[in-house]
């Protein structure tokens, strides 16, 4: 199943910034690997992608402006001016997060004739060959096992135990 | 959008930058510098804005003035964002909170940019945008959206005079090319460019100093996915490390590599003791004696590099179901999580890298480096063909793993028909490589002509200006 998941660029843009919390939703729906597969792979592509989430999700606009506050009363003018813009720019960061795949969706490269190339044409495709190799999430080792709850992969009883008592349906231990 | 046939005029200027007459320029510059005569010539900006680093520089200098973190950061201790040099001369980045311009490879928040350009451009290069030309590195295909957004940071928040805008395989192949003035790579006028970046690898065929645009292929893989994969395979094993981007980062500069032979690395990375030529410690930072984290003992991170290429040395027969890294009971093994200060890597060292090559282990449906090359080349007429894969660079941090070109060539070869030969160099600093093309070519005799200059974007906008720049 986890074979067939898409390019990026298939994946939804909004997913971005709540990848853990769609990550352990994702886990705890047994009849949803497909989706933890996929979250997984958003996180590679995130930044811490653990509590930042949480404090995302956060209200932590207060924290900024009484930070801002703090400068004002504190640095000179000019100082100031830069501290706030910069509060400006993470609140931007937070309040709009324009993800990329969003703004590829706007650009609407489907529309261009196929000889033009673009970011959509340049993507390499699938691998010629579909065999995938399965690493024991425990230990590295090659992994012939797959967890039937949360499906990843693991290479013998031994680490089935440890991945059962530690990391079954968590993201990390 | 459509390749334009006719021949820009600025390849007379490559051309007779290529004959040396760049040198001269650079030379007379160096001399000029202090005299009244630099003023006459204003300052070019280099800046090769990458999604992990900014790489920001004088034109005709050697090497850029800044090399640092595209982002913002705020340590966990602390309410105050750092900006980009901010962030490395932190002493303690424990659990810091990202925040980057960049997602997947392309700028898409223009407001964080803009905090790190402004540090980089006043506080590092002291120089004032408006007084100076900006040479800017971009990545491939970008969207107009962006394109007109980052018009917009140059011209209108910064004020530059003029831009010019360039990508990072042609300005690889202008600096190899100038280099290895003998060369085939000179002579034929063609390479392949293969830049493993921060969110993707792309092998991108040159000609005549452009990118071949209708063959470059790309894979959603480079250091970041790297780094965060090895993030989640500590974490799963030993520790939970998932917000220390920065100090994951350095376990992998400093102890990743690539094998050249993974299932007979699986077994070695088995072994007890002495025998596991792979295990290695890395010691955490306590916060107290020492602020980072680093390698416990550099001779026992190396004793890997003893390994022959290719044959399995004499296995020491262990128990087949021996598991040395989970020896202990579990209780134990709870009891020494919580007080630990170091943790041991073994075969993360190169399951870690080796997602560049097989990119479908991780569950992605994408080709990984060999097929990516060979797909570009097969997208290029056939008489390039050889030619190409006989000059095949290598640039970006992730191409800086040990073995990273043996391993390439290995998995090459088997793809390459048997009469072409197969050539593969990593540039002198794949990190540095595009902005010192970049120099090079802020310093040829043309630049200004090159550049789209305030007025002209003013007249004619973001979308007319950016064709002059073929892509
Ligand atoms: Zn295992
Ligand atoms: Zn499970």
């Amino acid at each position: 199943m986890d074979d067939e998941i898409s390019g990026s660029f298939r994946r939804t843009s909004s997913r971005t910034r709540k990848v853990a919390s769609k990550m352990v939703a994702a886990l705890a729906s047994s009849d949803n690997r497909t989706q933890a597969a996929l979250a997984r792979l958003e996180a590679l592509e995130s930044d811490n992608a653990g509590p930042e989430v949480i404090e995302l999700n956060d209200d932590d606009d207060a924290s900024l402006d009484e930070d801002d506050s703090v400068h004002v009363q504190k640095r000179q003018s000019k100082n100031t001016k830069r501290r706030t813009r910069q509060a400006k720019a993470l609140e931007s960061a937070k309040k709009a997060p324009r993800t990329f795949l969003e703004l590829l969706q706007e650009a609407n490269l489907e529309s261009l004739p196929p000889h033009v190339p673009s970011y959509l044409r340049a993507g390499v495709g699938p691998p010629s060959s579909t065999s995938r190799r399965h690493f024991c999430t425990v230990c590295g080792f090659t992994a012939n096992y797959t967890c039937v709850r949360c499906g990843v992969r693991f290479c013998s009883g031994r680490c089935q135990n440890i991945h059962n008592d530690t990391r079954c349906l968590k993201f990390v231990a | 959008m459509s390749f334009d046939d006719s021949f820009p005029p600025f390849l007379e200027s490559i051309k007779s930058l290529l004959e040396g007459k760049l040198f001269f320029v650079t030379k007379e510059r160096e001399q000029g510098r202090g005299s009244g005569k630099w003023r006459e010539m204003p300052n070019v900006v280099v800046l090769d804005n990458g999604g992990g680093l900014c790489k920001a520089g004088i034109g005709g200098d050697n090497n850029p003035t800044a090399v640092v973190p595209n982002c913002l950061g705020r340590p966990s201790a602390s309410k105050k964002w750092l900006v980009a040099d901010q962030l490395q001369a932190c002493e303690d980045l424990t659990s810091a909170t990202l925040r980057r311009p960049f997602d997947r490879g392309y700028l898409i928040n223009p407001d964080l940019q803009k905090e790190v350009w402004d540090r980089v451009f006043r506080s590092l290069l002291h120089v004032d945008p408006t007084a100076s030309s900006l040479l800017l590195v971009e990545p491939l295909f970008n969207l107009p959206s962006i394109q007109r957004s980052t018009d917009e940071i140059v011209f209108e928040d910064f004020g530059f005079r003029s831009l010019y805008v360039a990508d990072s395989p042609s300005l690889v192949h202008l600096y190899e090319a100038s280099h290895r003035p003998d060369g085939l790579l000179s002579k034929a006028q063609c390479s392949l460019v293969v830049d493993s970046g921060f969110s993707f690898t792309h092998a991108a065929p040159v000609l005549q100093n452009f990118t071949i645009n209708y063959a470059v292929k790309r894979f959603d893989l480079g250091g970041k996915a790297l780094t965060n994969y090895l993030k989640e395979l500590v974490s799963y094993r030993s520790i939970n490390v998932m917000d220390e981007t920065f100090l994951i980062d350095d376990v992998k500069e400093k102890l990743c590599f690539v094998s050249l032979n993974v299932s007979r690395d699986l077994q070695i990375a088995r072994r007890r003791g002495k025998d596991n030529l792979f295990r290695c410690t890395y010691v955490l930072p306590d916060g107290v004696t020492h602020m980072k984290g680093f390698v416990k003992d550099l001779d026992e991170a190396q004793r890997y590099l003893t390994l022959p290429d290719e044959t399995l040395p004499q296995p020491v027969e262990k128990k087949e179901d021996g598991h040395p890294e989970f020896s202990e009971k579990p209780e134990e093994r709870k009891r020494i999580d919580l007080t630990k200060t170091e943790f041991t890597l073994t075969n993360e060292r190169f399951l870690v890298p080796e997602m560049i090559f097989h990119p479908a282990d991780l569950g992605m449906n994408q080709a990984g480096l060999a097929e990516c090359i060979v797909r570009a080349v097969n997208s290029c007429h056939p008489h390039l063909h050889p030619v190409l894969y006989e000059s095949i660079i290598l640039t970006g941090g992730s191409t800086l793993f040990p073995g990273f070109a043996k391993r390439l060539e290995k998995e090459l070869r088997p793809l390459v028909p048997d009469n072409y030969q197969v050539k593969i160099t990593t540039q002198e600093d794949p990190i540095l490589g595009v902005w010192r093309g970049g120099s090079l070519l802020a310093s040829s005799p043309d630049f200004e002509e090159m550049c789209v200059t305030k007025s002209e974007y003013e007249e004619l906008g973001s979308i007319r200006c950016r064709r002059r720049f073929f892509h």
